[in-house]
């Protein structure tokens, strides 16, 4: 009954935290300028991140041990430097971008700027961080994300042809705008598989107390919370693909995005997608912030847990109150958070291979997994994750150039 | 034992299972005609950085020592202390008898004391959280 309860909560969990302002942007966007042909992404992102969180939390069910520590520990200071600092890097700029969508979300619902919402929400964000638990953070913003549920509603009201929709799981060139077309498909796959959905995962994992008895909730709660994110992601695009696409609508900003549900849903639509927006970037503002503690805390050894109080793990809350605050002075700044969004889902696709190879080597590693290291089948899923990982890197950068937004 | 394997960048835990920090250094005792004895390992700042950069280094042990934070030299652990080595290395130690926690204490006490909204959390003892 216990774990049937974990497994309930973590495929709610997968529903309501898989999505974020990258995943929102990107697969609204995709649908909206290429209609049903990059589905395929998101099958294929879906299928990597449904393995890879399955792997941490089975590295961190059976070792106790988070990806962040294991890292410092298998490849020494020298090598966990370079992804630590591309890590903070990159996690503060999508703090900001998740904080920014929490910000449109009000500016959307509201008509007030969204830099003027940047400090409340930043504010709220640092609040139930400083007084909540880990569970709190969890399970109450993933229960909010129930909402997104619109996406699938708005997705099935527009009535969009099956054979059409099976067609765009297959990989297909568009006849034009290919570079933009590579540019939306390294930027979906950087949001469908963030660096910070893994270390997060595997802290959980760890604050949660997990052991090798929760081997087969985690299996279950990774594969259905995973594949119903994965498909609410991808009825945006398809609701993208049906009220956008035609209408020759780009989805470059928030407001346009919002259409896709506001057409379908009336204004009852517009106020779930504000709402549904807001949650899922809120929730992912709050997993950013701390992965952002979890992963300095485990590469330098400090006490860590969302469950302590501030002043028993002083580092840990100083480092996400000091990252709260530099995210929500970028918004306030009045940088477009779609923007932001983008870039941030572009170097996630370039700082990915850094932890994700790592992780091939320490699942295999019986110091670590015992007799519950990688079979085949897992390897290959991870080293065709690592190798498209790798590509996606090395053409992010300049595809963000020839096609970015 | 392989130390860099077993030992170097591990988890440390003191006798009450609270994280001290990692194995950043290993004190080697070179002996004529012998082979070197592990005679400690080392945690801190200062250490961590020189093997990265002695510059870097010896900057960090300046700012710790101006800011009131420690004396920045690293807490030094005989290994007759070390009862495990392993992804996890257990010392015979009390943490808080040693300075690892100093950036703690500062943190606490320029920033954390100072917000006047009172942080939630459970508040259960770190050792037995395992």
């Amino acid at each position: 009954m216990k774990n049937l309860l974990k497994v309930a909560l973590g495929v709610v969990t997968g529903i309501g935290g898989f999505l974020d302002a990258g995943t929102i942007a990107t697969c609204a966007q995709a649908g909206a300028l290429f209609g049903f042909r990059l589905l395929w992404v998101v099958a294929l992102g879906t299928l990597c991140i449904i393995c890879l969180s399955e792997m941490v939390g089975r590295l961190a069910a059976v070792s106790h041990h988070t990806l962040a520590g294991a890292i410092r520990e298998r490849f020494g200071i020298r090598y966990h430097a370079i992804p630590i600092v591309a890590e903070v890097f990159l996690d503060v700029i999508v703090l900001s971008a998740e904080i920014g969508g929490v910000a449109i979300a009000l500016q959307l619902l509201t008509g007030v700027g969204f830099p003027w919402w940047s400090v409340p929400v930043a504010a709220g964000a640092w609040l139930l961080l400083w007084r909540g638990t880990f569970d709190v953070v969890e399970d109450g913003v993933a229960l909010l994300g129930l909402v997104t549920l619109c996406f699938a509603v708005a997705a099935y009201k527009t009535h969009p042809p099956l054979r059409e929709m099976l067609t765009g799981l297959l990989p297909s060139l568009p006849p034009q705008k290919p570079a933009q077309y590579w540019f939306i498909a390294v930027s979906m796959m950087g949001s469908l598989i963030c660096p910070y959905v893994l270390n997060f995962y595997s802290s959980g994992a760890v604050e949660e107390e997990w052991t090798e008895a929760d081997l087969g909730a985690n299996r279950m709660a990774a594969g259905l919370g995973m594949s119903f994110g994965g498909g609410l992601s991808a009825a945006l695009l398809v609701a993208a693909a049906m009220v956008l696409h035609p209408k020759g609508i780009d989805g470059n900003t928030y407001e346009e995005i919002r259409l896709t549900v506001s057409i379908p849903l009336g204004q009852t639509g517009a106020t779930l997608f504000a709402v549904a927006l807001g949650v899922t970037c809120f929730g992912a503002a709050l997993q950013v912030a701390l992965n952002l503690s979890y992963t300095l805390a485990q590469a330098f050894g400090w006490n860590w847990s969302e469950n302590l109080e501030p002043a028993d793990d002083a580092r840990f809350a100083t480092t996400y109150t000091i990252a709260i605050l530099v995210a929500a002075i970028v918004v306030a700044i009045g940088f477009d958070p779609l923007k932001v969004t983008m870039l941030a889902m572009a170097f996630n696709a370039v700082v990915a291979p850094l932890l994700v190879l790592p992780l091939l080597i320490l699942m295999n590693d019986q110091d670590y997994l015992g007799a519950h290291t990688n079979g085949w089948f897992s390897n290959t899923v991870v080293a065709f994750c690592t190798l498209l990982a790798f590509v996606m890197g090395i053409v992010a950068i300049p595809l963000q150039f020839m096609g970015g937004t | 034992m392989h130390l860099v394997r077993d030992l170097l960048d591990n988890q440390v835990c003191d006798a009450r299972n609270r994280k001290m920090g990692k194995v950043d250094g290993i004190v080697l005792v070179l002996r004529e005609g012998r082979p070197p004895r592990v005679a400690a390992i080392e945690l801190g700042m200062s250490t961590l950085l020189c093997r990265i950069s002695e510059r870097l280094a010896r900057f960090a042990a300046r700012l710790e020592r101006r800011w009131g934070i420690s004396d920045g030299e690293p807490v030094r652990i005989p290994m007759a202390r070390i009862k495990r080595v392993g992804p996890d290395v257990r010392a015979e130690i009390d943490a808080d008898a040693t300075t690892v926690y100093d950036w703690e204490r500062w943190l606490d006490r320029v920033l954390i004391e100072r917000i006047p909204i009172r942080g939630g959390g459970t508040g259960e003892p770190e050792g037995e959280r395992k």
